[in-house]
């Protein structure tokens, strides 16, 4: 009997290193694994180490990087091995590769700092709020955009609900409930006296921000990606996406309370800086990536975007047609809107307009609480 | 408990169930079998997740439990329930005759759904527990699941806790309309179903049509291969190029040709814009699928 324990540890080393959370009670099940069916061939101890330890298929790349550095390549005899000797020998495996420094988190000194500095500026901030209101965001300097960015968190957390199939006991619910009329009637010696029942509960509908995030719209969309922010730290359901030429998934970042991670991921949206921005092809990779699958699914969807589409304005308006039919609701935020001769000239936007259910011009704090009540299908 | 399966010998029987599965495959529910834990597999629609069960299940002889997920399903329908109606009876018929009061909580008034009935083989590897697209129930019933599969056990408030003897082989399938909770995934062997390659797509158009040309089954995977390299709303999986060779055959195909090119394709795309986009790039594809399948 070997014991495959070391050998799994240290490959779960080795994922971490790449990023890969596998956990303890996957390790554990691997090391099961590598006892009761041990593999002869690399082959099979790759297959047997992936269906144990791979979280996800998104992780898929890391997964190959990870064993292929740990064990040696696919075709290579040398990796098993290598496994039987560190089970032979009961040591933990060869170093693995050193992660990656992570930032101390702010100490308290700092925190202390920080707040010690934004003290005496509140009641700047409380005089000057009715003045920023009004403010379109990319006029406002670095302090009115802070202040701006914490009035934002005050704007009211938008969410619509729909019907569950989830049931819960009621007083004035719809359906009766034989079980709890049952219990109920055990305690008055069978006698069915109070009568039960239970009312659907209700469940918050999905909320999808898409955001531009080219140069030209990066002031309002940070003012929107703040509004998400507070939104998906407030609700479950909400997810972010940004694009310029290509669509990133602000996913995992959006709750976090660090601005460096999300910002280096809206960054990565802008591929190709200053290209312009690939409105159609965005909302398709959308479409196909997550739409259709379902997250966005009798749910209300937030474009912020100028309209100006570098390519087809064609393909805009057919993947908003079909984003229509995934949705409930579409409403799209231009901060062109504002000006009183405003028309929709830029073709995208042209397209895109007889899908909507809300136009609006979001460039403001004001015209901001607006985009919260048409998300929830008020107009103003 | 854990027994030994071998691997390969799993994948000779799948075959001979029906069912062609890849190196992956076999290997994630071997594991599962061997060590008596879930499996989850995922990929996209129509690649051949829920024939996996089926197929496992006739492997080992064993009856398969299905249980197909929906929002708000909940423990009366997916674990048990009590005959209310049945409990009424008693309890007025006991009063009628002047009886003691029957157990209202006997195994005459309790309804097995397909959880708790996978607690009751009667062998090791007696059932297969199918847990279909578990990605359209909701959060609280993926919390009940893993104290499930942690335990094997379900307790019921009035009875107590019911335990399986011979644990059933669990099999979970989704197709990532959500992110599962990884608690949920860690209980889990993890296997992605993927596309098939040519000659494996080609291997399960024959084991399903025994009477297609070998010809024909060729040039569907080659072609069907082509359609998948294209940009399509919904890339065709196993379950549509199966229905796509069968009415090929219905239509009196020995090859496919542009002919019966175009008038087919409802049966492997299922989107207008897709069948326009195969319609508009027809003559390359049956190209692809005869020049290769010649070669």
């Amino acid at each position: 009997m070997i014991d495959a324990a070391p050998a799994a540890a240290g490959f779960d080393r080795a994922l971490r290193a790449r990023g890969i959370a596998a956990g303890t009670r996957r390790t554990l099940t691997f090391a099961e694994v590598l006892r009761v069916l041990p593999p002869t061939t690399t082959r099979e101890l790759y297959w047997r180490a992936r269906v144990a330890m791979l979280p996800s298929i998104d992780d898929l790349d890391a997964f190959h990087a990870a064993f292929v550095e740990f064990w040696g390549a696919l075709d290579d005899a040398g990796a098993l091995h290598r496994l039987v000797r560190m089970v032979g020998e009961q040591r933990p495996p060869r170093d693995a590769p050193k992660r990656e420094a992570i930032p101390p988190p702010p100490s308290d000194r700092a925190a202390d700092e920080r707040s010690a500095e934004s003290a005496p500026t509140r009641w700047i901030v409380a005089s000057r709020e009715e003045s920023l209101r009004d403010r379109p965001f990319e006029e406002l300097d670095d302090s009115e955009r802070a202040a701006m960015l914490r009035l934002i968190d005050r704007i009211r957390i938008a969410g619509e609900v729909r019907a569950s199939r989830r049931r819960r006991v009621h007083a004035h619910g719809d359906r009766f409930d034989f079980r709890g009329t049952l219990r109920g009637a055990a305690r008055t010696a069978g006698e069915l006296l109070v009568r039960r029942a239970t009312r659907r509960r209700t469940r918050l509908r999905p909320l999808i921000f898409l955001l531009d995030v080219s140069g030209s719209m990066a002031p309002f969309a940070r003012a929107l990606v703040q509004y998400a922010r507070v939104t998906a730290i407030a609700r479950p359901r909400v997810r972010a996406f940004a694009f310029a030429t290509r669509l990133t998934d602000l996913g995992p970042w959006l709750k976090r309370a660090s601005d460096e991670h999300l910002m280096a991921a809206i960054g990565a949206a802008v591929h190709d800086y200053g290209g312009g921005t690939r409105i159609g092809a965005a909302l398709r990779s959308f479409n196909e990536r997550y739409a259709q699958r379902g997250i966005a699914r009798g749910g209300t969807v937030v474009v912020l975007s100028d309209g100006w589409e570098r390519d087809d304005a064609g393909l805009l308006g057919r993947e908003m047609a079909r984003l229509r039919k995934l949705t409930r609701r579409i409403v799209w935020v231009n901060p062109h809107k504002r000006h009183a001769a405003y028309e929709p000239l830029a073709r995208g936007m042209a397209a895109a307009l007889p899908y909507l259910d809300a136009f609006l011009s979001g460039h403001s704090l004001r015209t901001l609480e607006a985009v919260a009540d048409a998300i929830e299908g008020r107009t103003a | 408990m854990s027994h030994p399966v071998a691997i390969d010998d799993l994948r000779q029987r799948l075959m001979q169930a029906g069912y062609v599965a890849d190196d992956g495959l076999a290997t994630a529910l071997g594991c599962a079998v061997g060590l008596e834990r879930a499996v989850l597999l995922e990929g996209d629609a129509g690649v051949g997740k829920t024939d996996a069960a089926r197929a496992l299940a006739a492997v080992y002889g064993a009856s398969l439990l299905r249980l197909q997920c929906y929002e708000g399903l909940d423990l009366a329908a997916a674990a048990y329930d009590w005959n209310y109606g049945k409990q009424l009876l008693a309890i007025r018929a006991a009063e009628a005759s002047h009886d003691r009061m029957p157990d209202l909580y006997a195994d005459d008034f309790l309804i097995r759904r397909p959880l708790l009935a996978a607690l009751g083989a009667e062998r090791a590897r007696g059932i297969v527990l199918l847990i279909d697209e578990i990605d359209r129930a909701d959060d609280e019933f993926e919390a009940f699941l893993l104290e499930f599969l942690a335990d094997f056990a379900i307790s019921i408030p009035e009875r107590g806790t019911i335990a399986a003897i011979h644990r059933p082989i669990v099999i979970l399938t989704s197709n990532r309309t959500r992110d599962l909770h990884d608690a949920l995934k860690r209980r889990c062997f993890y296997h992605w179903i993927g596309h098939p390659t040519v000659e494996r797509e080609i291997e399960i158009l024959r084991l399903h049509l025994p009477e297609l040309s070998p010809a024909l089954a060729s040039d569907v995977a080659r072609a069907a291969a082509a359609l998948r390299a294209r940009e399509l709303r919904k890339p065709p999986g196993i379950a549509e190029s199966i229905d796509w060779a069968q009415t090929l055959g219905l239509l009196g195909a020995d090859r496919l040709d542009a002919a019966v090119f175009g008038p087919s394709l409802g049966s492997i795309l299922k989107y207008p814009e897709d069948i326009d986009t195969a319609r508009a790039a027809a003559g390359s594809i049956v190209a692809a699928a005869r020049d290769e399948g010649a070669a």
